[in-house]
């Protein structure tokens, strides 16, 4: 983010719709050849942000530079960006070598220019034997790969992708994730990928920004978003974690002490901290409990009961009933020999103060 | 539960009789007409008892009723071409944005359908005078193709409905301008509903007589020549006349719907 000129410079953008707020202040800049994720709920302002960059909207407030200049007052078709869209937008009465060359005709290429530039996308997203074919006469997945390959065609700065996964089924989605997350890497395009779905967000992103009611919630890779979530609403959005609300006790070591369910816990410091005595939230994902007989040296540690076990094929969850009463629950996942030594007598429950987030709410 | 197949069984018989009532209703006249105009006789009833083809060669031979039929379908071509052009313009208007104003300026522009013919043909006429437009070829154009305007408009504004708005995104995404993006996307997504608009528009000027006859100057279009014709009595030629234009109006109707058909189903 250091780079004098990036990319796309989003500078303050908002935009209003009569009295709804789709978007607040958005500050953002995105590097060349970084495949982005704008993640979050149905109306948390991400396809707005998507349609401002195409063109299709104009921002309340705010700028958008591409490669330094000013675009926000562009139409579509001056830009040097192009979209992948949710239905993908085939033209019906075009065949899919027209669809691919519609817009290098647009650019003024000659026709042979066309035919080779064309053919070429054809060939690298394997294409070649549709050419002839009309977009009717394509299953879910072609016609994905024609939108594609139309917006590539034209060699664009930056390419925008509006959950162009969406229509496709279960099996077929995990395989385009791979094949898009390639594609992006040996065309090294910036890639603009908007999507409510986490997973798809996590297996394919250099970076993500997870979005709520307007605003950015985070801005991270999946890695520090997964375990490092900023708030309650990332590290529930991604995944799923225990949350644990307890008391703040105060900071030591640069880690914050918090009181839950009788017990001390350590773990890492939000960007903001709460005040001593405040109620506090903290997030440890499912993965990273372990298991012991005897009460651990170091770490966090509560005492507790396996009560259900579920098995998931490769590994099992397991629900831990805290405390006496059970006054809490916890779930984890552990592989299977784990699992087959935890019984149901009270276990030591233990976990690394670096993977526990204290949240900001 | 166990009798309700019986009942409609019984429905059935019911709907099936009423239905070729009806089709014997329409078409019985129609054969009628089609049959005494190949009777060897000039008086028109039953029985048939010898057949001829002399009224067709009789019609085919006039030269004015072959110029009358080269005149009607002139202008049917001519007013559809109006209609058709305006009719489009007025819905791409009307569908492309929603303003304040459109219920009304949609209304306007349907209302010369509902106007009753006698009415509109009569307000033409006093019209025309007033603004010195002489009764003729010109003056039937112009009030059909204004009959016909609401016509296309709703058949091309249902078609235009269905085009998902992500289309001349996508256009304009891939660098069309508006117009470009118009040309390209639009008006062929558009091709069947003008094409079906076009017959229409054909089938009802080549049928129109009130229009035609208030506006008509001393040469008659094939509905008015009919009706004069009937006025010196009623020929079997007439009955040959309109065969020939039941024929052709049906077959051009007929491929028309299939043809529209197909293309929608292509796109």
């Amino acid at each position: 983010m250091t780079d004098p000129t990036p990319l796309v410079r989003i500078d303050g953008l908002s935009k209003h719709f009569g009295d709804t707020v789709a978007l607040e202040n958005l500050t953002l800049d995105i590097p060349q050849g970084q495949f982005v994720t704008f993640l979050g709920p149905s109306g948390c302002g991400k396809s707005t942000t998507l349609r401002i960059l195409g063109g299709f909207e104009r921002p309340t407030t705010g700028r958008v530079l591409l490669d330094g200049e000013d675009v926000t007052n562009q139409p579509p078709e001056k830009r040097q960006v192009n979209m992948v869209f949710q239905d993908y937008a085939l033209f019906p009465h075009m065949t899919v070598a027209q669809n691919i060359s519609f817009g290098l005709e647009l650019k003024g290429m000659g026709r042979d220019a066309i035919r080779r530039r064309s053919s070429e996308i054809m060939a690298f997203l394997e294409l070649e034997d549709f050419g002839a074919r009309y977009p009717l006469q394509l299953s879910g997945g072609q016609r994905q790969r024609v939108a594609l390959a139309r917006a590539l065609a034209p060699d664009p700065a930056l390419l925008l992708l509006d959950e162009p996964l969406g229509a496709l089924d279960a099996k077929l989605r995990g395989q385009v994730q791979q094949e898009l997350k390639s594609i992006q890497r040996r065309t090294d395009k910036t890639f603009f990928f908007v999507t409510h779905d986490q997973e798809e967000a996590l297996t394919m992103s250099d970076r993500i920004i997870v979005m709520n009611k307007g605003r950015m919630e985070q801005d991270g890779t999946p890695e520090e978003l997964y375990f490092r979530p900023a708030s309650r609403f990332v590290a529930e959005f991604l995944g799923e974690t225990n949350l644990l609300t307890g008391r703040m006790r105060g900071t030591e070591g640069g880690q914050i002490v918090m009181d839950w369910q009788g017990t001390t816990l350590r773990g890492k410091a939000p960007r903001s901290l709460p005040g001593e005595g405040q109620p506090v939230s903290a997030s440890v994902r499912l993965e990273k409990l372990d298991f012991h007989a005897q009460r651990p040296e170091t770490g966090n540690a509560v005492q507790g009961r396996v009560v259900a076990k579920t098995f998931l094929g490769s590994r099992m969850a397991l629900q831990i009933a805290v405390g006496d009463q059970a006054e809490a629950m916890l779930k984890a996942y552990v592989d299977v020999d784990t699992s087959e030594r935890v019984g149901s007598d009270p276990v030591w429950i233990g976990w690394d103060p670096d993977h526990m987030a204290v949240l900001n709410d | 539960m166990n009798d309700r197949p019986e009942l409609f069984r019984g429905n059935r018989i019911l709907l099936g009789c009423i239905y070729w009532a009806f089709v014997l209703y329409v078409f019985v006249p129609l054969i009628l007409m089609v049959l005494m105009g190949f009777k060897d006789s000039r008086f028109i009833g039953f029985p048939i008892r010898s057949w001829t083809l002399d009224w067709y060669v009789g019609v085919f031979a006039n030269t004015e009723v072959l110029s009358t039929f080269g005149y009607s379908i002139a202008i049917a071509v001519l007013s559809t071409l109006i209609s058709v052009f305006v009719g489009t313009w007025i819905a791409v208007l009307l569908e492309s944005r929603k303003f304040t104003g459109r219920p009304v300026i949609f209304g306007l522009t349907v209302l010369p359908a509902l106007v009753p013919g006698i009415i509109s043909a009569i307000a033409f006429r006093i019209y025309a005078r007033w603004l010195g437009i002489e009764p003729g070829m010109g003056a039937i154009i112009w009030s059909h193709a204004v009959h016909n305007v609401p016509f296309v408009v709703l058949v091309v504004m249902a078609r235009l409905s269905t085009l998902p708005k992500s289309q001349m995104e996508a256009a304009r995404d891939l660098g069309a301008d508006p117009l470009v993006a118009f040309v390209r996307i639009t008006l062929p997504y558009l091709v069947p509903a003008i094409l079906g608009a076009s017959i229409f528009c054909l089938l009802l000027s080549f049928d129109d007589f009130v229009r035609s006859f208030f506006l008509g100057g001393y040469e008659p279009t094939l509905p008015v020549l009919i009706f004069a014709m009937l006025r010196s009595g009623m020929s079997p030629e007439i009955n040959a006349i309109a065969t020939v234009a039941l024929i052709m109006t049906a077959g051009i109707g007929i491929w028309a719907e299939r043809f529209t058909r197909r293309m929608k189903k292509d796109t």
